[in-house]
């Protein structure tokens, strides 16, 4: 240990009071950004997982030419609507290309088209979805779900929405009959019911095997679109235009576009947390700059000494920047524990009345790693002025006025 | 004759820009290895701006200082550090320990300074030093919590700590009452003996200056009278010093008189 640390260190540990008020200062800061930081982390995650956490970010549907046979993809007349053809074809090459992409999570075709569920004479317009329940569980998190039944799709079983089976009183292993578009009527067996947490979905969606949805609807070997889950969901539409470059024919839309004003309200809230930990770090940097600036003047006797004595300008300001990285660090392991004291008591203050927290706050290691090291960076720099005063420091003029 | 360890050449110092004041008027000295010299004269004669030049703590306007011929005035700012760290023992007025050390410490600090880490061979030094000035209980107090002549023991331990070939005292008893000032004369002596030591000191004390081997007094600037008393019986070396510091008495010893020769 160089004798500035040495120097450093005692000058600190002997001027207690003062020490131990810029310590709290920065500790209190440090908290403070610790905690603004988790809480606004904490309600953006939330409110993101419950607008997209179970339902795609990005899906990919054909586009004109796309189709493996495009003369009979075009417009096509079905019954007496028109339809703009977005079927997939060719998509298991599109499903394989997707799967290889490391950004993405969740990968899961689907094949689907209305009906209407025929109960007791009346019709109750339902979306069959038909998917690869494994995949789809990547996404939806179905079998997880399951209020009743098992999550099984095979032969003509059927999955059903908890709303849509409560309304219509069906329960598990009830046989439905759904009329489909071209005039047909099908018969399912319900093998369980499913809560999405979502009552639009709850009341309208029937989810059955891919193979089958296919059958059903006259796709052929194509299917409707393929849903895609992202890792960063901020990512969404970068990854919908990299996969609309990747894929010629394609089209990739994604949560992001349908989801404009809950996003600019989650970065503006982003930015104003952003604005306020700023501030609180120029609080601690003038704070730090203030004391250590007042500490030189007070100890400006002993850096003559000790320049008298043989030790350089150099040495001289590194015992202040020293102090200032010393309070920095210490300061801000303070703040990290108090920060995580705070994010304690919110959890257990929001939840005294339902028992369970208002949302989760998970502080990283991460976000605190940098802010701890941001405040140690700042304080430093903030010892930088007095640690240049104390560089000019003349020995004589101490020596001489005593 | 032994070596010359420091001299100086027509050494001139003026303060300020726009008002000048010139407080040395070109001081020509030559101080010898082993020398134990006093520099007297009264307030304003430039004692302690002459002490700091040769210290190496302030610089001349013009002329030269040369340590074993070695010129300070071509030396960097930070070559002048290590070479105030190696070569010179510095002990003022105030003893300037630094209160938040022990006693122990203060003397290791030069060194630290040097980049020694503090262990086996400069501790053991240390404390002989705090041995030789009568210390030795006193390792681990605060130099707070010294009595003003155990803080100046201390501080002549500080500046012996990296054997320096000079030690430099301004008025280093001139806080200290008579006993005390008694007891680091001795000390001085026993340093300028034993160790070998070159001493030059600034002193407003007759006494002192009257027991040193050679007096340097300044007037206005410029040495005034360089002698040496060893030839002179203490008697006359007092009365030699006594004017000096009492305007009114030339011949009477300042400070109640024959007391204070030992």
């Amino acid at each position: 240990m160089g004798f500035e640390w040495k120097v450093a260190l005692r000058f600190l540990k002997e001027g207690r009071g003062q020490t131990l008020f810029i310590l709290l200062g920065i500790a209190v800061g440090v908290s403070v950004q610790v905690f603004l930081n988790t809480l606004i982390t904490g309600l953006q995650d939330n409110l993101i997982d419950q607008t997209v956490g179970t339902s795609p970010h990005v899906w990919v549907s054909g586009r004109n030419g796309f189709q493996e046979t495009p003369l009979e993809a075009s417009n096509v007349i079905r019954g007496n609507f028109l339809e703009k053809d977005t079927d997939l074809g060719g998509w298991e090459v599109v499903e394989q290309v997707l799967e290889e992409r490391k950004d993405l999570t969740a990968v899961s075709p689907v094949a689907e088209g209305s009906g209407n569920l025929v109960k007791g004479g009346l019709a109750v317009p339902v979306l069959l979805r038909g998917i690869d329940l494994e995949k789809a569980d990547g996404i939806y998190r179905i079998s997880g779900r399951m209020v009743s039944g098992s999550p099984s799709l095979e032969g003509n079983q059927v999955l059903v929405g908890l709303d849509l089976a409560r309304e219509n009183e069906i329960g598990t292993g009830d046989v439905v009959q759904v009329a489909l578009p071209d005039g047909s009527s099908q018969s399912f067996t319900v093998s369980g019911i499913f809560d999405l947490g979502n009552g639009t979905l709850n009341g309208s969606w029937i989810f059955l095997d891919l193979g089958r949805a296919q059958r059903l609807f006259g796709l052929g070997d194509r299917i409707s679109k393929i849903e895609l889950q992202v890792a960063d969901v901020f990512q969404a539409e970068a990854v919908a235009d990299s996969v609309e470059g990747r894929l010629e024919g394609v089209l990739a839309e994604n949560w992001i576009e349908s989801n404009a004003s809950l996003l600019s309200a989650l970065q503006s809230q982003g930015s104003s947390s952003l604005l306020i930990q700023v501030f609180v770090l120029l609080a601690i940097t003038l704070g730090i700059s203030s004391v250590l600036a007042v500490s030189v003047v007070q100890k400006s006797k002993q850096l003559g000494i000790l320049k008298a004595m043989g030790a350089r300008n150099a040495s001289a300001s590194r015992i202040f920047l020293y102090q200032g990285a010393l309070l920095g660090i210490g300061g801000a392991l303070l703040g990290i524990g108090l920060g995580i004291g705070l994010i304690r008591m919110f959890l257990w203050g929001t939840a005294i009345q339902t028992g369970v927290p208002l949302f989760p706050l998970d502080p990283t290691l991460e976000s605190m790693a940098v802010i701890g090291a941001i405040a140690t960076v700042a304080s430093t720099l903030a010892a930088l002025l007095p640690a240049k005063r104390s560089s000019k420091l003349n020995p004589v003029e101490v020596i001489r006025n005593g | 004759m032994a070596e010359i360890v420091l001299e100086t050449k027509e050494l001139k110092k003026v303060y300020g820009t726009q008002v000048k004041t010139q407080v040395l008027h070109g001081i020509d000295l030559a101080v010898r290895k082993g020398e134990f010299a006093s520099i007297i004269g009264y307030s304003g004669s430039g004692k302690s701006t002459l002490l700091n030049i040769l210290g190496a703590l302030d610089k001349p306007t013009s002329g030269q200082v040369l340590f074993r011929g070695m010129d300070f005035g071509k030396m960097t700012e930070n070559d002048l550090a290590a070479f105030r760290n190696e070569n010179l023992g510095f002990i003022f007025q105030f003893h300037h320990l630094l209160p938040e050390f022990t006693a122990l410490e203060n003397v290791l600090i030069p060194t630290w300074i040097r980049g020694g880490r503090g262990r086996g061979k400069d501790v053991k030094k240390a404390k002989e030093l705090l041995d030789l000035v009568g210390l030795s209980e006193f390792l681990n107090k605060k130099s707070t919590n010294l009595s003003g002549g155990q803080q100046q023991r201390v501080a002549i331990a500080r500046a012996l700590v990296n054997e320096p070939a000079l030690l430099l005292g301004d008025e280093p008893t001139g806080n200290l009452d008579s006993d005390t000032t008694d007891q680091i004369y001795g000390l001085f002596r026993t340093i300028n003996e034993e160790l070998g030591t070159t001493l030059l000191i600034v002193t407003h004390n007759d006494h002192i200056a009257a027991k040193s081997d050679r007096v340097v007094e300044l007037t206005d600037g410029k040495v005034s009278r360089d002698y040496s008393n060893l030839e002179l019986g203490a008697e006359d070396a007092f009365r030699q010093v006594a004017p000096v510091y009492c305007k009114f008495c030339p011949h009477q010893p300042a400070h109640g008189g024959q007391s204070h020769l030992l």
